[in-house]
């Protein structure tokens, strides 16, 4: 009985939440040295993706939603020099024609694309990704104007991207939409705390 | 005691700031009807519990993580029934994996895991089968799946390892009668589409000695996956005699692209000094995910040869399963 109370007590002391969280580095420590050579560690911070965070997507992407598995919690990694922040990780997942296609996004501390790479892509054109043309259309780039590379069906690559993108047009759509999310949904939730680590 | 173990685990590593920060957590219950038609007999086996996942975190930056599952768990008719139960009907709070990973070393020093751990062997270290109908026959071929003790994990640039030293309790976290287990597998990074790994495994648990090596493959393409593990070694399991074992399993799984729908399928052949012939096994699956919390999983397991006591497995589960 005192163990039905203990394990009670401890879950009402807990938030509620949705799922299993499915986007995250499998080694943070790793992962996110790849993508900044000069951090020494890594802060972690997880929110929950609600139904009010697809509901804003939906609204600022029509035609695009969230797949199932992303309702949960999720992780935010601020890359660390010290006490320095560097710039912010965050893998989001995409639904293709392959199966999901995971991305490990780095952002800057302005939210720009500062680099990304394949986490999972099981298509045949992921090596696309080595494409410095391809991989130069993002870096750099902020939500507003990524947005301008999405073609009027609110879900495709337009030709400025597509151009680059060579015989892979379905898997440069799906890094597209991915990148749109990964801002839209950082700013969405991380927003106010990144702007007190970054004032 | 190892749901005070737990609670400790939970709080004692190190906090900072409220504890709900970074915490992940679901509450998750299943059913599952097993129907074995070799013997006849029915059973239920009810699972309710919590499932967390605590990033702790300072200043400086994150100093490692906390798995933690508790479930109560209830038998319904189960024989046999599994050691840490006392009948085939009977209930109990049930420690799953709980562990803390210090992850804060530097560069090139491994991580140090500690608490109940799932052995790193074979094919079972890179596909989390906790809770699924899907297994890959641990706890049959190395005594247990979880152990108490402390093991050494890293994901380098081109290569990832998990070695442990535990204690041979199963699920008590002590040594008992002179228990133990090392275990260890190094292989290629897990998350892409070829991986090899190597595996070993030395131990005395329930008074029975297993020293066994172990090669496992995995090979995705699209939404297919092939993969097997083939293991070579020896036990004490019959008569407290040395005796060879060979273990070898195949198998095809095949995924829908919004991973709502798994469907997968084993081929398992053991060869047991001493037996004889060889056991063939034959395990078909299907899970469906209906929406982010709740799963349906179906799986039958046949066996292909007649064994000397002339009842061939016969088994066909279903599992209802709700996370929230």
């Amino acid at each position: 009985m005192k163990v039905i109370m203990i394990l009670i007590l401890f879950i009402l002391h807990l938030e509620s939440v949705y799922a299993d969280a499915y986007c995250s580095l499998r080694d943070p420590v790793a992962q996110i040295a790849q993508l900044y050579p000069d951090k020494t560690n890594q802060i972690s911070i997880v929110k929950t993706v609600d139904a009010n965070t697809r509901h804003q997507v939906k609204i600022a992407l029509p035609s695009n939603d969230l797949h199932f598995s992303e309702l949960g919690e999720h992780t935010l990694y601020i890359a660390m020099n010290n006490t320095e922040a560097l710039g912010y990780v965050h893998v989001r997942s995409e639904q293709s024609k392959w199966g999901l296609v995971e991305i490990i996004w780095a952002l800057d501390k302005n939210l720009k694309i500062k680099n990304f790479y394949f986490q999972r892509c099981r298509s045949p054109k992921r090596r696309m990704i080595d494409n410095e043309s391809f991989k130069n259309a993002f870096i750099g780039k902020n939500y507003q104007e990524l947005k301008t590379l999405i073609s009027s069906d609110g879900v495709s690559a337009n030709n400025k991207l597509l151009d680059k993108a060579k015989d892979a047009p379905e898997l440069a759509s799906v890094v597209l939409r991915c990148a749109l999310k990964t801002l839209l949904i950082t700013d969405i939730l991380w927003g106010e705390e990144l702007k007190k680590i970054n004032p | 005691m190892r749901i005070f173990l737990l609670l400790l685990l939970l709080r004692s590593a190190p906090s900072f700031g409220d504890f709900t920060d970074n915490l992940r957590w679901s509450l998750d219950a299943s059913a599952r009807l097993n129907k074995n038609i070799a013997s006849s007999n029915t059973s239920r086996i009810y699972a309710y519990g919590l499932d967390t996942h605590k990033v702790f975190t300072a200043a400086s930056g994150d100093l490692g993580y906390v798995v933690a599952q508790l479930y109560f768990t209830k038998l319904s008719n189960q024989n046999p029934f599994p050691s840490m139960f006392d009948s085939e009907n009977d209930s109990q709070f049930i420690v799953r994996e709980a562990h803390f990973n210090y992850t804060a070393s530097s560069s090139w020093l491994p991580n140090i895991r500690l608490g109940h751990l799932v052995f790193p062997f074979g094919l079972e270290e890179s596909i989390d089968t906790s809770g699924r109908l899907l297994d890959y026959s641990h706890r049959k071929n190395l005594g247990s799946k979880l152990d108490w003790g402390l093991g050494l994990n890293k994901v380098l640039k081109q290569v990832e390892y998990n070695i442990s030293y535990t204690l041979g309790g199963k699920d008590q976290p002590k040594s008992i009668d002179n228990s133990y287990a090392y275990s260890g597998r190094i292989g290629s990074l897990s998350h892409l589409d070829y991986i090899i790994g190597f595996s070993f495994f030395s131990a005395e648990i329930d008074g029975i000695k297993r020293k066994k090596i172990a090669i496992d493959w995995q090979y995705y393409w699209s939404t297919w996956g092939l993969m097997g593990e083939i293991s070579l070694g020896k036990d004490t399991k019959s008569q407290h005699k040395w005796r060879d074992e060979k273990y070898s399993l195949i198998e095809l799984n095949k995924t829908s692209i919004n991973e709502q729908l798994k469907l997968y399928g084993q081929y398992i052949l053991t060869n047991r000094e001493g037996e004889y012939k060889n056991n063939h096994l034959i395990n078909v699956g299907v899970s469906y995910q209906i929406d982010a919390s709740l799963e349906l999983s179906i799986s039958s397991r046949k066996q292909l040869n007649t064994p000397e006591s002339g009842k061939k497995q016969n088994l066909v589960r279903f599992q209802l399963r709700y996370r929230y």
